[in-house]
């Protein structure tokens, strides 16, 4: 019937209060180890991570030769578990908050990382706690944005870094005569009109306005470039005439410029991948180096770069505020250990391990994702990975509070509410006004009840 | 066969009598009132002289096998009255991902995720939403299935066939045919260009107003197979006897489906509408897969309401207080609807067979 969400987690919280009882006595010793080498010898450390669909078999493989050196190094077991899915972890978050067990350590996404700090289920390293992964400045500093609200409160250690870049097809670019990439949202849409020939199907920039995750991206870059943090103190500034700028230049380059495929407000990513992959569009926009398997098998192999995304606002000349350092959002994963944890030095032990520069050096060559680790991310050499590289140090951390996913909510729901619009061909101003309205009061009601807790 | 006569019957008491009339066992054999129940209650009213009013029970009634509710009723108590009652508790919490992790102890504030949820949120629009929706697509499926039970009624060659393709579906996992009618939907994708082939623009299926159309035609699409299902038992019931009666009356095909068999599935028919009903309003999978969240404003049925306020929120009080209320809007016309139809009282006499 119709309580269905509800009872499910209150199901799933009995459930999971049955099952605390029943392993009540099997719960095992803390750990007694001080400094040096922790002793795990009989242990298991339970890892909750997500599942890597366009790697399943080398994920597998990378679990066991870890798990493999992790035994080496404490004597204890390594158990991973996987999610499948966003939704997944969150359930199994929740639960394991809920119930105060469950694994002990947790692989989050970035943007996720402010809603997860803001249960409090999970440890906030200490001076100590840092010592014991490595020290914090093994870690490239711009990771660290997300990490907590503040330096002194941090509780997410940043694993690998996926900055947001944009790729461009070298033909195209040069038979429009253009030198180089752009470096304004501005000069973007010149170069994109220039490549655009929709009468053959080509068009200047391929991107989805469809997908669940692209849209909020842009405006939240194009306002921070402009000089508005979008979140400031407990002030939400979704209604200041940056973001409707943002939105009119993201919507513009499909109705005023023409210079998107009519077709991509049905697109997701994945759709403007392909698309650019046919060489059919000049830039791919939003990206990150998860597309080189595609792209590298595709019809612009060897024939694509990536070059950081554009970092003045549109209408500007120059990068406002911090502008110049928001070429992509802070993007990757954190690792966090759980506050109900019995191990957490034997946890921190296998944080220590992973993020290693050999390891992180390894898993860079395996999956292609950035190294967090400073000296790691340093010794890249490849001229492919350069422009990505410099997007990990240019990243800015989307605002630390728990409310941004109520934010991002909103900035996404313009977009989605606005498509029918965008389809006949332009966005009435007091519409997208109105719908930006419905935005802040929703996302400033969310703001201040994260201000009273 | 009634017991009726019993309850008007005037208390004396009596202890022998007493014991044997409450008693449902096998009968004394002394006592050749109590061996013969269910002869007439005629025939017991002189040899008693006055009982206690105890219902007698009924022969099909008479040792039921009760305990085996256990079983299904353990799990129903664990699985749906524990958590219905833990979220009529949470939907009086104010509680969010702030509080989640001492739950038990979140603050206390009585009504107002009720307040919020009646005066300050979509709630009402996504149940006006949700059960247009519903009834829309009910009203459409119930003519199909039943047509198309009636056509595969009779044996003819290649029946099996059309039978099993008319299941596929219903077979098909929802997130299947959402994924599929996904595709099929993008603006340059398989429906607008055969709608092009005859100069019709389809425009945005997947955003905007005609979402709703979208939705309950893809609803249609997948469900109709149950209506079909279920009629195609009602027929199955209707004696041959009373095909050859009418027959015999002379009644053409019309008049006969009209008033002979359609009697017949009235039950069965009555059955499906409220299932379905039920199922399309608690349908997540389709609305989620085909437009996904946040989901057009147009489409915004309760479900993807709850689950936005849920997990993508974090508004887990506020969540069950819209979940219960929607729970209590829907209970209302189902009650009635239970009373009207009788569904729950197989042998109400009068009742059909």
């Amino acid at each position: 019937m119709r309580f269905a969400p509800s009872a499910k987690l209150a199901a799933v919280a009995l459930t999971a209060a049955l099952a605390l009882t029943a392993c009540g006595g099997s719960g095992s010793s803390t750990s007694a180890s001080s400094g040096g080498a922790v002793d795990g010898a009989g242990k298991t450390l339970n890892v909750l991570t997500g599942v890597n669909n366009q790697y399943p078999e080398e994920q597998k493989k990378w679990q066991s030769d870890i798990a493999a050196k992790f035994k080496e190094k404490t004597g204890a077991e390594v158990k991973f578990e996987t999610f499948a899915s966003a939704n997944d972890e969150l359930t199994r978050i929740q639960t394991s908050v809920v119930s105060g067990q469950g694994p002990d350590v947790y692989s989050l996404g970035t943007t996720f990382t402010p809603t997860a700090y803001a249960t409090k289920a999970f440890v906030t390293l200490s001076d100590d706690d840092w010592k014991k992964v490595g020290g914090k400045d093994r870690f490239n500093p711009a990771a660290l944005g997300i990490s907590g609200p503040d330096s002194e409160h941090q509780a997410g250690i940043p694993f690998v870094s996926r900055p947001f870049v944009m790729a461009y097809n070298k033909d195209l670019l040069a038979a429009a005569g253009i030198e180089k990439p752009a470096t304004t949202w501005d000069e973007l849409a010149e170069q994109a009109k220039k490549m655009t020939n929709a009468g053959a199907g080509t068009y200047g920039l391929a991107t989805g306005y469809k997908d669940n995750f692209d849209p909020w991206k842009f405006i939240w870059a194009m306002s921070v470039q402009a000089g508005n943090p979008l979140v400031d103190g407990d002030k939400l500034k979704m209604d200041d005439p940056t973001v409707k700028k943002a939105y009119e230049t993201y919507f513009g380059w499909l109705t005023k410029d023409k210079v998107v495929d009519p077709a991509a407000i049905g697109w997701s990513n994945s759709n403007a991948v392909a698309a650019f992959a046919s060489g059919k569009a000049g830039y791919l926009m939003m990206t990150t180096s998860s597309s080189i398997p595609t792209l590298d098998k595709s019809a612009v192999a060897g024939k694509y770069a990536y070059s950081i995304m554009p970092t003045t606002a549109p209408g500007e000349s120059s990068p406002k505020g911090d502008g110049d350092k928001a070429a992509s959002i802070l993007s990757g994963d954190n690792v966090v250990v759980a506050d109900y944890s019995q191990q957490k030095d034997l946890a921190f032990a296998y944080i220590e391990l992973i993020t290693s520069k050999d390891e992180q050096l390894n898993y860079q060559k395996i999956f292609g994702e950035l190294p967090a680790n400073a000296e790691a991310l340093a010794s890249l050499t490849d001229p492919k990975l350069q422009p990505i590289a410099d997007a990990a140090g240019k990243s800015k951390a989307t605002p630390f509070t728990g409310a941004w996913g109520d934010i991002q909510l909103g900035l996404l729901n313009v977009t989605v509410q606005s498509i029918p619009d965008l389809a006949k061909g332009s966005v009435d101003e007091s519409a997208l006004e109105s719908r930006l309205k419905d935005a802040q009061s929703k996302g400033q009601a969310s703001l201040d009840r994260a201000a009273k807790s | 066969m009634s017991t009726d006569s019993f309850r008007e019957m005037k208390p004396v008491s009596g202890p022998a009598a007493h014991g044997q009339l409450a008693r449902s066992g096998p009968p004394e054999p002394a006592l050749d009132a109590g061996a013969s129940p269910t002869t007439g209650t005629g025939a017991l009213q002189p040899a008693g002289g006055g009982r206690k009013p105890v219902r007698r029970k009924g022969l099909s009634e008479r040792n039921r096998p009760l305990w085996m509710l256990i079983p299904g009723g353990v799990l129903m108590f664990v699985i749906i009255v524990v958590p219905l009652f833990l979220g009529i508790y949470m939907s009086a919490l104010n509680l969010d991902q702030y509080s989640l992790r001492k739950w038990v102890s979140a603050p206390f504030i009585g009504v107002e995720n009720f307040v919020e949820a009646l005066t300050n949120s979509p709630l009402l629009h996504s149940v006006w939403l949700s059960v247009s929706y519903s009834l829309i697509a009910m009203l459409v499926t119930l003519p199909l299935g039943i047509a198309a039970a009636v056509a595969t009624q009779n044996a003819f060659k290649g029946r099996a066939l059309v039978r099993s393709i008319f299941l596929i579906p219903y077979v098909l996992p929802s997130f299947v045919v959402a994924t599929v009618w996904r595709t099929m939907f993008q603006p340059d994708g398989v429906v607008n260009s055969a709608l092009n082939v005859f100069g019709i623009d389809g425009g945005l299926w997947l955003n905007g107003p005609q979402t709703y159309w979208t939705l309950i035609l893809v609803q249609i699409w997948a469900s109709w197979p149950f209506i079909y299902l279920l009629a195609l038992s009602g027929l199955q019931s209707v004696d041959h006897e009373v095909h050859e009666a009418s027959a015999l009356d002379g009644a053409l095909w019309w008049n006969k489906l009209r008033y002979v068999v359609f009697p017949y599935l009235k039950g069965p028919l009555a059955l499906a509408f409220l299932i379905g009903m039920l199922h399309h309003i608690n349908n997540f999978t389709l609305p989620f897969v085909l437009f996904g969240v946040p989901a057009p404003a147009d489409v915004e049925v309760l479900p993807i309401l709850t689950y936005v306020t849920s997990f993508q929120s974090f508004r887990f009080g506020l969540s069950a207080a819209m979940a219960f209320v929607s729970l209590v809007l829907i209970a209302i016309p189902l009650f009635i609807y239970l009373r009207a139809v009788k569904l729950d009282d197989a042998e109400t006499p009068g009742g059909k067979k």
